[in-house]
């Protein structure tokens, strides 16, 4: 909600980088902040997506809980860092907002993708893992599903 | 051990009623705390929420090749009150990783998965029957109804004197079967659960009925990009296993030999078990277009896969047009 306020106020433009604790979005990252940084009239979501685990995955309410807490800690970590990063490059303190989301979709694109709507921003970036095609096949590849999917936004899919 | 009564009646009469007389042991034993299931013995009464169940063999299973794999967890029982044959799978927390052809992930046995299931599918014909109940430790049991019959794959093995006779005669009621076990996934799916072990020997035909059903649904995984891709994966396995009849393998080809072999590429073979033919038009030719279509989307060569049920569903409908026509 801080996100939507914050850009909506300042008539920015309003980007979202999804990230994870992959060095591919780290480089989505340092990409913007090196392309963007300094550059006026924009500001950043970094978005954590944590995929909301089954109920029936652990034994317990409360391993599911502690998991829960520790990812949402790292996540916090995380994402603080990547704040920091996007701040020294030149982006305003008040224009970059980390959000950590426990979701549950049935791919954590469609999440992002929920997200960016919800936030209604203009580009959307994404790190490629570059998985091979059998884990494609497998599990779905986040960012494929984001450029078939993505509607009314830009996609920046950073190698 | 326990006073061997139950309900003012002796035990060893009340398991005389379902079984024959030299079945009947001399002094049952009653289990209730099932925590360790290796100390669970053929011929003891287990109790559980006051209903008798009176312990028979370990099932077994086949898997990877390996026939009659051992399930200790998982065992026979008659339940003592009405006489009919349990399936009672027993608390076995397993932590394990799961390879698929060269890729790997980390996997559980959730006893807890499949109770939220079974009361999910209650009353569904596509999926085995039960539910759930817990020991005095709290241990999630799950009581299962037998199934007789035999898994789908071994049925269709038996189906037609050639495969040309099996893909005309039998076939199009086998592909009807199959969609129905897809509209069952489907279900799953839409109520946020996956069955996270689809193989052709987890589904059993029903004997009396003509049923097939979905068994053991108890594998549970963390979601990745697409938390119901393997699914996808198992439903795409037995579908090329259902129209080939079997397994068309490289090496049963090689030893056939079949003159198709110079024609394959490695675009024509299964995306994760590459010795697995999946464009079966080239060893069947009169398998139709829109039919092998469906099956390539599961091969090497692909590059489009299905993100969900649905998708294939569509797809399954207009085969099923074509076929019938």
């Amino acid at each position: 909600m801080a996100a939507e306020k914050m850009c909506f106020l300042d008539k920015n433009r309003h980007i979202m980088i999804a990230v994870d604790e992959s060095e591919n979005a780290k480089r989505a990252l340092l990409y913007v902040a090196e392309f963007l940084g300094g550059v006026p009239g924009f500001c950043v979501s970094i978005l954590r997506i944590i995929p909301e685990p089954p109920v029936d995955y652990f034994k317990t309410d409360e391993e599911r809980s502690e998991w829960i807490k520790r990812n949402k800690t790292e996540a916090s970590t995380m994402l603080d860092n990547y704040r920091r990063i996007l701040v020294q490059s030149g982006f305003g303190e008040n224009n970059v907002e980390p959000l950590t989301e426990i979701s549950s979709c049935p791919s954590i694109a469609d999440c992002i993708l929920n997200e960016r709507q919800r936030l209604n921003c203009d580009t959307l970036v994404i790190g490629r893992r570059g998985i091979s095609k059998k884990e494609e096949f497998l599990f779905g590849s986040t960012s494929s599903k984001i450029v078939h999917s993505a509607r009314n936004c830009a996609v920046w899919v950073i190698e | 051990m326990r006073e061997m009564a139950l309900g003012g009646h002796d035990l060893r009469d009340i398991i005389a009623r379902w079984v024959a007389p030299s079945s009947v042991p001399a002094t049952p034993r009653i289990v209730t705390d099932i925590s360790d299931f290796f100390k669970v013995d053929y011929d003891d009464v287990v109790i559980l929420d006051g209903r008798p169940y009176f312990m028979r063999n370990y099932e077994r299973e086949g898997r990877f090749g390996i026939d009659d794999e051992p399930k200790f967890w998982v065992r026979r029982a008659i339940d003592l009150t009405d006489g009919s044959t349990k399936i009672m799978k027993m608390v076995f927390h397993e932590q394990f990783q799961a390879k698929v052809g060269d890729i790997t992930f980390d996997c559980v046995r959730s006893p807890r998965k499949e109770a939220i299931i079974l009361d999910m599918v209650k009353g569904h014909p596509n999926f085995m029957q039960g539910f759930s109940v817990n020991d005095p430790a709290g241990n999630i049991i799950r009581i299962i109804d037998f199934i007789e019959g035999k898994t789908l794959a071994d049925h269709v093995l038996e189906l037609g004197e050639s495969h040309e006779d099996y893909f005309y005669t039998f076939f199009p009621s086998v592909l009807s079967e199959y969609t129905d076990l897809v509209k069952a996934i489907r279900f799953l799916h839409e109520h946020g659960e996956k069955h996270g072990d689809i193989r052709r020997d987890h589904v059993i035909k029903e004997k009396n009925t003509g049923l097939c059903r979905w068994i053991d649904f108890d594998f549970n995984y963390m979601n990745a990009g697409n938390m119901f891709g393997y699914d996808l994966f198992g439903l795409g396995n037995i579908l090329v296993y259902l129209t080939g009849r079997g397994d068309i393998t490289l090496q049963g080809l090689k030893k056939e030999p079949s003159p198709v072999l110079d024609q394959l590429t490695a675009d024509d073979m299964n995306i994760i078990f590459n010795n697995r033919l999946v464009n079966l038009k080239k060893v069947y030719p009169y398998i139709p277009d829109a039919l092998n279509v469906v099956l390539l989307h599961f091969s090497m060569g692909a590059n489009t896969f299905y993100d969900d049920t649905e998708q294939l569903l569509m797809d399954l409908n207009e085969v099923r047009e074509i076929i019938a026509l």
